[in-house]
């Protein structure tokens, strides 16, 4: 494992939480997911990620948490190879609320025992085997379900929720992990219009109130323009253009191996 | 039907044919042997009524029976169905489980139950280890069948929440595998109900024991009495099971209300 010590580095490790450096991902080791990427995702900043279905998204998230290993170049979060195989990595893993696509609930527990799962890594295995919380993880848990406007179902079945309240639900989760870092998979894609965008509210005020990093993929690009400020778009399993957006202004502007006429047209698509 | 079906079913008939001539079936000691029935049906018909209360209780302890070999039975098949789960065990520990399990499913528990009224005597406690026995070897199985068919959507986002396995198996795989659980402990508890009736024939207690003595006596009449208690037990337990069925389970799936047919 390459470790780089934090302390010399200390100015910049308040920069940064995630750092990519040339990194190629491939499943099967013939063909690559993605290509030669590189990105530096700031501390509190809110990164979005766009591009189309295959195009590599949901890979990016995966090489940041450690469920996938680069097959080639440098993953770094908070300056550490995120490697689920090694022990003390999986301690920091903790930090990190990740939201798959899929969202990954336990259809037939309660909202609240779904959201105690992100609370786990912190309690006994003992303790936590019958259901035996500590008066703060459950004072915690309410607390994140009052913000996320869940608070009155949280003895419900999820299996009986609407699609916007299973999202509500994976982020509750999420933020029981008390992260530092919040990875959430196209959350809103499949959401109406008003959803997804109540949806994105929850999380722009838990982002807010916890002072989190955001990394989100997204199908929209209006979306991704309207809560983030940074906006990578990924085409192929290349990262072809990086904007920095403040308000309605784009203040920054990175290509990659995308031409200006393509990127005109792209932005007119959505 | 093509020509390759015909010949198929040709073959199967031959098969038949040959199998029933080797194993020694023979028609017609059946048609010469049916007036016999006809004699048994009749004398069955003669009820004696003054064993209604016998074979009451002979079937409640049965039932009893049934219930305790199920109930242990499915208490020791759930952390075993979790070793022998082939997506949370190593296989030096899932292999030889499986086996095990394999093996107490070979035999039927009326062979287990006189195995057991050796070890520890005539009685019904013979008959509830048989049973337990059984019902380990067969919910495990449905139970860690239904572990290795979960969505793996949960086990996957909890791994990167860095949960542990005791926490994983607590908080994911027991809820996502339970729903059919309590449809495996009916049918199971059903079929055992069924069986407990017969292991009074091994001497290991239950209505059986009643069963095959009045038979060997040639008393049709009180063996009667005593079938036709299993035969309505075993009906109310089904209609009982299937009202259950339909009320928690399909619900606990779903979650929404079953639509019942209405003639």
């Amino acid at each position: 494992m390459v470790t780089i010590n934090t302390a010399s580095f200390s100015s910049i490790a308040t920069l940064s939480v995630i750092q990519m450096r040339n990194v190629s991902a491939s499943y099967d080791s013939k063909s690559f997911v993605l290509k030669n990427v590189s990105m530096n995702v700031k501390r509190g900043s809110n990164y979005a990620i766009v591009g189309a279905s295959g195009s590599g998204k949901s890979t990016l998230l995966k090489l940041m948490n450690g469920m996938m290993i680069p097959s080639d170049g440098v993953v770094l979060y908070n300056y550490q190879k995120p490697d689920l195989k090694n022990k003390q990595y999986r301690k920091s893993i903790s930090k990190i609320g990740y939201i798959p696509q899929t969202l990954g609930l336990v259809k037939n527990s309660s909202v609240l025992d779904n959201v105690m799962i992100g609370g786990l890594p912190r309690l006994n295995s003992i303790n936590s085997f019958f259901k035996n919380f500590p008066k703060e993880e459950l004072q915690h848990a309410h607390d994140v379900l009052k913000l996320v406007g869940l608070d009155e179902k949280s003895n419900r079945k999820v299996h009986m929720l609407s699609g916007g309240e299973k999202r509500r639900v994976a982020i509750a989760r999420a933020l029981m992990q008390k992260p530092d870092i919040l990875l959430a998979d196209e959350i809103v894609s499949e959401l109406d219009a008003v959803t997804a965008r109540e949806i994105m509210d929850v999380i722009r005020d838990a982002q807010k109130k916890f002072n989190l990093t955001a990394i989100m993929i997204h199908h929209d690009m209006n979306l991704a323009l309207e809560y983030a400020n940074r906006v990578a778009v990924i085409k192929e399993g290349d990262k072809v253009l990086e904007i920095g957006v403040e308000g309605d202004k784009i203040i920054d502007f990175q290509t990659g191996d995308m031409s200006q006429k393509e990127i005109l047209e792209m932005y007119n698509e959505s | 039907m093509n020509p390759k079906n015909n010949l198929l079913i040709g073959a199967v008939i031959a098969i038949v044919v040959v199998m029933s001539y080797d194993v020694g079936v023979d028609p017609i000691a059946f048609a010469e042997g049916l007036p016999n029935l006809g004699i048994v049906l009749k004398e069955m018909t003669e009820f004696e009524s003054e064993h209604w209360g016998t074979a009451f209780w002979a079937m409640l302890e049965t039932i009893e029976m049934a219930f305790i070999g199920t109930i242990l039975g499915v208490v020791i098949s759930l952390p075993l169905s979790i070793f022998a789960a082939r997506n949370i065990s190593s296989k030096y520990v899932y292999a030889p489980l499986r086996a095990l399990l394999a093996a107490t499913r070979t035999f039927p528990s009326i062979l287990w139950a006189i195995l057991f009224v050796i070890v520890v005597g005539l009685g019904p406690f013979a008959g509830i280890l048989a049973i337990t026995l059984y019902t380990i070897g067969f919910i495990s199985k449905l139970q860690y069948e239904s572990i290795e068919a979960i969505d793996y959507d949960p086990v996957e986002a909890t791994t990167a929440i860095g949960l542990s396995k005791l926490q994983l198996i607590r908080y994911v795989i027991i809820p996502e595998s339970a729903p059919h659980l309590l449809s495996q402990i009916l049918y199971m508890f059903d079929y055992n109900v069924r069986q407990t009736s017969i292991l009074g024939i091994v001497g290991a207690g239950g209505i059986g024991f009643y069963i095959i003595n009045y038979i060997k006596f040639f008393e049709y009449g009180k063996a009667a009495v005593f079938m036709l208690v299993v035969l309505i037990t075993v009906l109310i337990i089904d209609w009982v099971s299937v009202k259950i069925r339909d009320k928690y389970i399909m619900k606990a799936q779903h979650g929404q209300q079953v639509k019942v047919k209405t003639n």
